[in-house]
């Protein structure tokens, strides 16, 4: 029997992911998406989302997502709960292989987004969950009245940081250079914040552990001087590494990791687009990853089209 | 059909039982919980023959908490016969949820 093959097979069921789903189903493609556990991608991760329009008292991300996800599948969009472990992407029809089998599309659309940025210690995998963390809002309650830090300059350091200082009984923000990036706005809360203590000019270089996190080193990166900090949890926030693996070698990739795509969303291969925070772009928000999903759609036609 | 919630009595009396228990320990608070509820559902149905699928919420079941070590969720995990004989942190994938059941089924 010949296998299935779909119009349109979109990777990652986050906000751009869905979107494209949407506007493929309507437009009468036979899609499917793949996704590797439930809708939403990052964007799920987020209690409140105040900057997408049309919720004025903000919403969701977990739910936005799932609303995302069925007004796809109400159009005729399906979803395979599949872990992508490699893809063929120069192959005509495209293949995509997955936890769930194999599956075949005429055109590919990757929205597999970005993740936490490690710092890449020793150990420091086998410390996540007992005592590193990426996410503050995810693991923050875990450290009611204990000492944590936070290490990054960026907005999500900073909001880390803040809702941290809610928590725990002390947060130590540590970053490598001498001022914060983050947004204006999130200043004047911190300075608020009694149990915050910068360190800057400085580097963790190395996790310290019994059978959890104990504390780490640092190092100041001026002096080169070295100390340790007792602590019982280590928020990591430097940033967002691209998913991006399975298509080293066969996609263009940016120095960074991301594919690269201009506003068309094309990749530099035909039939294959790249949508939301994969893309090499400048602004990463859910407003920019849906646009990018309808793109991604209308550019998918015109290849179909001249691919009969 | 969903993952039951179950309270400490419940779990006791299922660790008696035959039939392992996977327990999904998790928090309404809890962001990655959410997010891995709907596939934890779907493990739920697909597994219903051989194990049962279920969740503790910490925030209501605190001392059973405690005693099972939970100190970071979401933790899921496998007892046998009454003993806890692996777990997994915030698995990333349907997929790394069902690699780690056959596993620890095999322990």
């Amino acid at each position: 029997m010949n296998p299935h093959i779909y119009d349109m097979l979109i990777i990652g069921g986050g906000p751009a992911g869905y979107t494209a789903g949407l506007y493929a189903a309507r437009a009468g493609l036979d899609v499917l998406l793949l996704e590797k556990l439930s809708a939403g991608g990052q964007m799920a991760l987020t209690h409140q989302i105040d900057n997408y329009p049309g919720f004025p008292d903000g919403i969701d991300g977990f739910e936005l997502g799932e609303k995302m996800q069925q007004q796809a599948e109400f159009f005729g969009a399906k979803t395979e709960y599949a872990d992508v472990t490699a893809v063929e992407l120069n192959a005509d029809p495209k293949a995509v292989h997955s936890s769930e089998g194999t599956f075949y599309g005429r055109t590919v659309v990757i929205a597999t987004g970005a993740n936490p940025r490690e710092l890449g210690l020793a150990k420091e995998k086998a410390l996540v969950g007992k005592g590193v963390a990426y996410c503050a809002a995810c693991d923050g309650m875990a450290f009611r009245d204990k000492t944590v830090a936070v290490v990054g300059g960026g907005n999500s350091a900073v909001a880390d940081a803040l809702l941290l200082s809610r928590i725990a009984k002390k947060v130590y923000l540590i970053h490598r250079r001498d001022s914060l990036r983050a947004t204006k706005v999130y200043h004047h809360q911190l300075e608020k914040a009694e149990n915050v203590e910068f360190i800057w000019n400085t580097q963790v270089t190395d996790l310290l552990s019994e059978e959890k996190l104990t504390g780490v080193q640092i190092q100041n990166t001026l002096s080169g001087e070295r100390t340790t900090t007792a602590l019982d949890g280590l928020f990591i926030s430097v940033g967002r590494a691209p998913a991006t693996g399975l298509f080293d070698g066969q996609l263009a990739l940016d120095a960074s990791g991301y594919i690269i795509a201009d506003e068309s969303t094309k990749t530099s291969l035909p039939g294959v687009y790249a949508i939301g925070d994969v893309r090499s772009k400048a602004v990463r928000q859910i407003v920019t990853a849906v646009a990018d999903g309808a793109v991604a759609v209308h550019m998918a036609e015109e290849f179909l089209a001249e691919h009969v | 059909m969903a993952a039951r919630n179950i309270d400490q009595i419940h779990f006791h009396k299922l660790s008696e039982g035959s039939k392992p228990v996977l327990v999904d320990f998790w928090a309404p608070w809890c962001g990655y919980c959410r997010r891995i509820g709907p596939a934890y559902d779907r493990i739920a149905d697909q597994f219903s023959e051989e194990i049962e699928v279920v969740k503790i919420n910490i925030d209501e079941e605190p001392h059973l908490a405690n005693a099972e070590k939970i100190e970071v969720i979401p933790t899921l995990v496998l007892y046998k016969n009454g003993n806890a004989v692996d777990s997994v942190v915030a698995p990333e994938s349907k997929a790394a949820i069902e690699a780690f059941i056959h596993q620890a089924l095999h322990k």
